[in-house]
């Protein structure tokens, strides 16, 4: 969480890769074991309800898949944001950056919206097993995309400030890696939760 | 000094020792090492060579180190040189490493193998379900096969002898297990799960048995027994059990059965005539049971099998078959219906165990003999 | 009782460092370097290991209480000092603390002192996190232990099997304190476990390539790998309680349909890693003693490392052997049976490299090589019990028995305890500064093995006669009283055994000062902490030290003569670092971590008690974050010393200042 002001001096690293960026890479293997278990659970628990409503009666598929699209879109201009920055380019990547959060957001808007409408219709965090499973799994996944967007405003606040030129890169490109591994993990849970019967 | 680090002498004797103890200890009855059926009888044959191979590897590996901390020593006069510098030897680890492997590919192998025999159920096997709960057990035999239990006993699993007994455990609560050492290893009873488990005894007598798996405040006291009867002695047991509870003669009893149908229809069911069928809307407990009582009388234990029910007239702590129906416990009867939570921790108040009824004496009294009648 | 300053003179700080400026207007930048203060807003890596090794100490009394309160209980049949409630509450919190206060922290104690010394290191690579990481697990254990106070301890065992843990089944909020407490730890340990991780890969001096790396370091890396990648599947499990718990969640209700086996299998899968946790600190510690002290290398380098290596990766195919009993059908549990039984074998490699590396030595029978052997012979005891319990039928026979309960205390106490103990005598003088008494050590040393396999050797006879775990009394004619009766004697021994040890460590300071100074490298010791003075200078080395050989200190000291026979060229006091500091840069004190950490413990009451104190850790919790953000890592007023400021731009990176330049660093493998 530290990571959008850890900066490293270019010091020679044994590996040759910088210690933030080393940790990140740690942290996101510790992630996939967190999003592992909390998939396997889900994957356990989903047909062992007693009573309704259902996965099948409640997913809107097409609703999901925009939201899911979004997010995907977000990892592209998390790309561009970097490579602007690397082109020394500092408004670009203000904007790109500036894009990314806010396709996230839209992500964590269309969650809101879903979560709202599934309960409308009956799905309580206590209903049943698969509602409890489902929520958790999402929020979960949710949570990170919104520290995500915490961590990209603080990037462009320090943009603003004059904080974040080029020898900052690194910074940008750390911080894209966790915003990929919580796109990736979004297309898991997408399949399994989502798609697969 | 190096020689006392014998004080692991004592540890060192461990494996031998618990083997010799495993073997002649007659005063353990929950005793790991001394099977009494073909299923115990299976894992022994498979535990002694182990325990073997394992006594060897101890004896070379402590007597072992022992050895190289004596010979090795710095010794009073030794010059201040270094010893040769060895720095491994490819070899000798390659060896190291294949030779157990191959000892453990061995064990494995065997346990394999015993493993699925054990897990096949004999064709032949009489079905019993094995319900647990906090802090008792229940079984339930489908005598006719029509898929309906028609004997639903606690505490004693009557079982008789030479008869393979498939048993399904299950559960109403947490999760228990189901252990009699003399028969079996054990199996956990799950809630939303049934189990197997096959057991069988070879000689008629009382098997004990203990939860051993960890389920609350009385999981210390929550005992079974398997009592195995001969063909013919199971045979009158079982029809006995299907008859059901008549109205007692005796008016102390008579009573007994008036303050039975007051004080105990919210969680017992006594089937019958005299009993309280017509009141009894299952258990108020977490579990939705309590134990059936309708031949109370015929078992030997009661309470989660932490009281005998009936005295043992040879002083052997330990009641027999034939004690049953001789010398009824009412001292531990009177206790236990005086303030149940006393003699043993249960949690009343969240329905989970016998609360204390507030009897007076003579409802107590009353209640005994009527208890007695249940035969 | 650790907690014993090092002389400050050790940085030359300049006269009158000028008023502190605080960046946020809250704190002024710690500056004390004796103190509380010095201890609270630290983030040298030695400091947080002796403030580790204090607290595990601290739980251990804790811990240790509790096993003499189960003992005494247990001593005589049908006893009643404590309620079965009571009972239950005492052995879940011994389980708990022993494992995740105790082991867990002084393992962390050892890895935080010795590894960045280990591998010429001025730091860890995130020394704030490093002190955040601390913080949390002492408020943790302190969360976990306040439970005692506001309504009872956890009562659902450590293993906290559903549905026993249910609201139903365990009222109080004994389990919800076990939930969130374990949570905080776990954030402890992953944050911990990720630093160290970068730091071993990333911090070494030059020349140290990975397999030039110390036993003990090798095993720690593997240990934090593991905990990397473990804590995050009981972070899941213990969510799912204390969603079920808090907020009504049906993950184990089994009258929603759940399946109560989901929890015993995401426990043990973190819980058969966790095992490998704890031990692999104390195995990498034995691995350094034993070669010390028989002025041997260790024996088989290469096949130390890989079959911690090969431990660490098997432990994770194993942990269904933890329920066999469960009804796993017979494919599965053969599966598990098999694996387990083949995780003994690197297990075994291990024993025999330390019996080879003995063999042909000189070995001086000091404390810390007597606990070595100790463990030796103790985890062989405990491994080999192992080994019967992999056989599946004949652990469903023993499973839940004190055949296990002594199983597991043979490797934990017998293994774990048993090498850091070791520990402590040997890198005490490094330290400290002085010496541990050593025949006090002696006595400590047998009162711990008599005392030891007295409480736990007769455990095995009680398990295989059939009796239960976690049972709160036993009926007189089991044939389980005299040696229930010999178990409560031995644990009284043990308690005595850690009198003698907390004697021994107030009697050697006091004897300090008429003693001669340990030196730098008192054992004639292999590794590089060796070659700096005793304590340990704040900055640690001078320089980076340049690796060539394995045991390069030693490599230092000896050299082949014209003969070719092996002579001590150098005494350790002509050529260690004789602790200049002027060439380090140091990563500055903090407040932040300490406060940041109060936030998960303010949560976790919240949680349980109102939600406004929960709220008052969030604000604690993101105003630290923004606080820790924008302090910088590196104190400006203070000027920077030596060669490292020509690519500086505003340094506000979490890093320390090691200066490679000019060196090759080689990436090793």
């Amino acid at each position: 969480m530290q990571a959008p002001v850890a900066a490293d001096h270019g010091h020679t690293s044994s590996t040759g890769i910088s210690n933030t960026k080393l940790a990140m890479w740690v942290y996101l293997g510790s992630d996939c074991l967190l999003f592992g278990s909390l998939i396997s659970t889900y994957l356990l628990l989903r047909h062992r309800s007693v009573g309704g409503p259902t996965a099948e009666e409640l997913f809107d598929i097409p609703f999901t898949s925009v939201s899911t699209f979004v997010l995907l879109m977000s990892s592209l201009t998390m790309v561009l944001a970097v490579s602007a920055l690397m082109r020394h380019d500092v408004r670009l990547n203000r904007i790109w950056l500036g894009t990314t959060a806010m396709l996230g957001a839209v992500f964590i808007g269309g969650q809101v919206y879903e979560f709202t409408t599934f309960y409308r219709e009956g799905l309580g965090y206590t209903t049943n097993i698969f509602g409890s499973a489902f929520y958790t799994l999402t929020a979960f996944h949710g949570v990170h995309v919104t520290v995500g967007i915490v961590m990209l405003m603080s990037l462009l606040g320090m943009s603003f400030r004059g904080n974040l030129g080029p020898e900052r890169s690194e910074t940008v490109e750390t911080i894209g890696l966790y915003w990929h591994f919580v796109d990736i993990v979004w297309i898991i849970i997408f399949t399994v939760v989502y798609l697969i019967p | 000094m190096n020689l006392r680090n014998s004080g692991r002498g004592k540890a060192l004797l461990l494996v031998p020792l618990v083997l010799a103890l495993g073997a002649c200890a007659t005063d353990a009855p929950l005793d790991t090492l001394d099977p009494k059926g073909p299923e115990a009888d299976a894992i022994q044959n498979l535990v002694v060579p182990v325990f073997a191979i394992a006594a060897v590897v101890f004896v070379l590996v402590e007597f072992g180190v022992l050895f190289l901390a004596i010979k090795f020593r710095q010794r009073k006069g030794d010059d201040d040189s270094l010893p040769v510098q060895h720095h491994g030897n490819f070899k000798l680890e390659i060896g190291w490493t294949i030779l157990p492997a191959l000892v453990l590919a061995g064990v494995g192998a065997a346990s394999v193998f015993t493993l699925f025999d054990l897990a096949d159920t004999p064709a032949d096997a009489q079905d019993v379900t094995v319900i647990g709960q906090q802090w008792w057990w229940e079984y339930r035999y489908d005598v006719d096969g029509d898929g309906e239990d028609d004997i639903i006993t606690a505490n004693d699993l009557v079982i008789p002898v030479g008869q393979p007994i498939a048993l399904t455990i299950e559960s109403r609560d947490v999760i228990h297990s189901f252990w009699i050492p003399a028969l079996n290893g054990k199996r956990d009873a799950v809630p939303g799960r049934a189990q197997p488990l096959t057991i069988e005894a070879d000689e008629p007598g009382v098997y004990r048995g203990q939860c051993s798996e960890f389920c609350g405040l009385s999981h210390a006291y929550m005992r079974m027994r398997v009592v195995a009867l001969e063909p013919a002695d199971y045979q009158t047991w079982q029809e006995n059990q299907l008859t059901d509870a008549q109205v007692p003669e005796e008016e102390l009893a008579k009573q007994g059965l008036e303050q039975f149908r007051t004080s105990c229809s919210a969680c017992h069911l006594v089937s019958g005539p005299g009993g309280n069928a017509d009141l009894y809307k299952g258990a108020a407990q977490v579990s939705g049971a309590a134990p059936n009582l309708t031949h109370l009388a015929s078992r030997g234990v009661f309470a989660g099998s932490i009281f005998d029910l009936w005295l043992d007239t040879n002083f052997n702590e330990e009641v027999d078959t034939e004690e049953i129906g001789k010398i009824f416990n009412v001292a531990d009867m009177k206790k236990w219906l005086r303030n149940a939570p006393a003699e043993k921790p249960m949690y009343p108040q969240g329905e989970r165990g016998m609360p204390n009824l507030q009897l007076d004496d003579a409802q107590i009294d009353a209640l005994i003999a009527y208890l007695k009648t249940l035969e | 009782m650790a907690i014993i300053e090092r002389p400050s003179d050790t940085l030359a700080l300049p006269p009158g460092a000028g008023v502190a400026r605080a960046p946020l207007g809250v704190f002024s930048r710690p500056r004390a370097k004796t103190g509380w203060r010095s201890w609270v807003a630290t983030v040298d890596h030695k400091k947080i290991g002796i403030m580790y090794g204090a607290s595990s100490l601290f739980f251990l009394v804790i811990g240790g209480i509790e096993a003499l309160a189960i003992r005494a209980q247990l001593a005589a049949p049908g006893q009643k000092l404590l309620s079965a409630g009571l009972y239950n509450q005492v052995f879940t919190m011994h389980g708990v603390t022993m494992i995740f206060l105790v082991v867990m922290p002084m393992g962390a104690a050892f890895m935080n002192y010795l590894m960045p010394l280990q591998i010429g290191a001025r730091d860890v690579a995130f020394p704030r996190l490093n002190a955040l990481s601390f913080w949390t697990f002492i408020f943790g254990g302190i969360f976990l232990n306040t439970s005692w106070f506001l309504g009872g301890g956890a009562d659902g065992g450590w293993f906290a099997y559903a549905p026993n843990t249910g609201v139903i089944f365990s009222p109080s909020h004994g389990m919800d304190f076990y939930a969130i407490g374990l949570q905080i730890t776990g954030i402890a340990s992953l944050v911990g476990g990720v630093n160290l991780v970068v730091t071993v890969l990333n911090m070494r001096a030059p020349g140290m390539t990975m397999m030039k790396l110390p036993v003990f370091t090798w095993m720690s890396l593997v240990t934090q790998v593991l905990l990397v990648f473990a804590v995050p599947v009981i972070s899941v499990a213990l969510f799912l309680l204390t969603f079920d718990r808090l907020f009504g969640a049906n993950f184990f209700n089994v009258q929603q349909g759940a399946d109560p086996l989901l929890w015993e299998h995401l426990f043990w899968i973190f819980g058969h890693p966790e095992v490998y946790i704890l031990i692999l600190p104390a195995f990498g510690i034995v691995s350094e003693i034993i070669p010390v002290f028989s002025r041997k290398p260790i024996f088989g380098y290469p096949f130390m490392v890989f079959s911690g290596i090969a431990i660490g990766f098997m432990g994770w195919g194993v942990w269904a052997h933890h329920m066999f009993a469960s009804g796993l059908g017979p494919i599965s549990v053969a599966a598990f049976s098999v694996s387990t039984m083949f995780i003994a074998v690197p297990t075994g490699v291990k024993i025999l490299n330390w019996m080879a590396t003995l063999w042909g030595g000189k070995i001086t029978f000091t404390t810390p090589l007597l606990f070595s052997i100790g463990l030796v012979a103790m985890f062989t005891i405990g491994g080999l019990s192992g080994v019967t319990h992999a056989v599946a039928p004949a652990d469903t026979q023993q499973t839940d028995t004190y055949y296990i309960v002594a199983h597991f205390h043979y490797v934990i106490f017998g293994g774990a305890l048993f090498g850091f103990l070791g520990g402590f005598y040997f890198w005490w003088p490094k330290v400290f500064g002085y010496f541990l008494n050593d025949k006090l050590g002696k006595v400590h040393f047998w009162l711990t093995m008599v005392g030891f396999n007295l409480a736990f050797g007769p455990m095995h006879i009680l398990g295989l006669q059939g009796m239960n775990r976690r049972i709160q009394t036993y009926r007189d004619g089991y044939g389980f009283n005299f040696w229930n009766l010999v178990a409560t004697v031995g644990a009284f021994i043990i308690a005595l055994s850690v009198l003698v040890f907390f004697v021994n460590i107030v009697r050697s300071k006091r004897a300090a000062d008429l003693l001669p100074p340990p030196g730098p490298d008192p054992w004639d010791g292999r590794s590089l902490e060796w070659s700096v003075p005793s304590p340990t200078p704040e900055h640690n080395f001078d320089d980076d030290p340049l690796v060539v050989h394995f045991d390069d200190w030693w490599h230092r000291k000896y050299q082949a003569d014209e003969t070719g026979r092996v002579v001590k060229v150098h005494e350790p006091e002509e050529i260690a670092m004789i602790g200049d500091g002027s060439r380090a840069h140091l990563p500055a004190p903090s407040y932040w971590p300490i406060v940041m950490a109060t936030a998960f413990p303010l949560i976790g009451y919240g949680l349980i008690f109102n939600l406004a104190i929960s709220f008052v850790g969030a604000v604690v919790l993101v105003g630290s974050m923004v606080g820790w953000a924008l302090e910088p890592s590196d104190d400006e007023d203070q000027p920077p010393h030596g060669h490292h400021d020509e690519g500086g731009d505003g340094d506000d990176g979490d890093h320390v200042a090691v200066s490679l330049e000019g060196n090759e660093v080689t990436v090793g493998g």
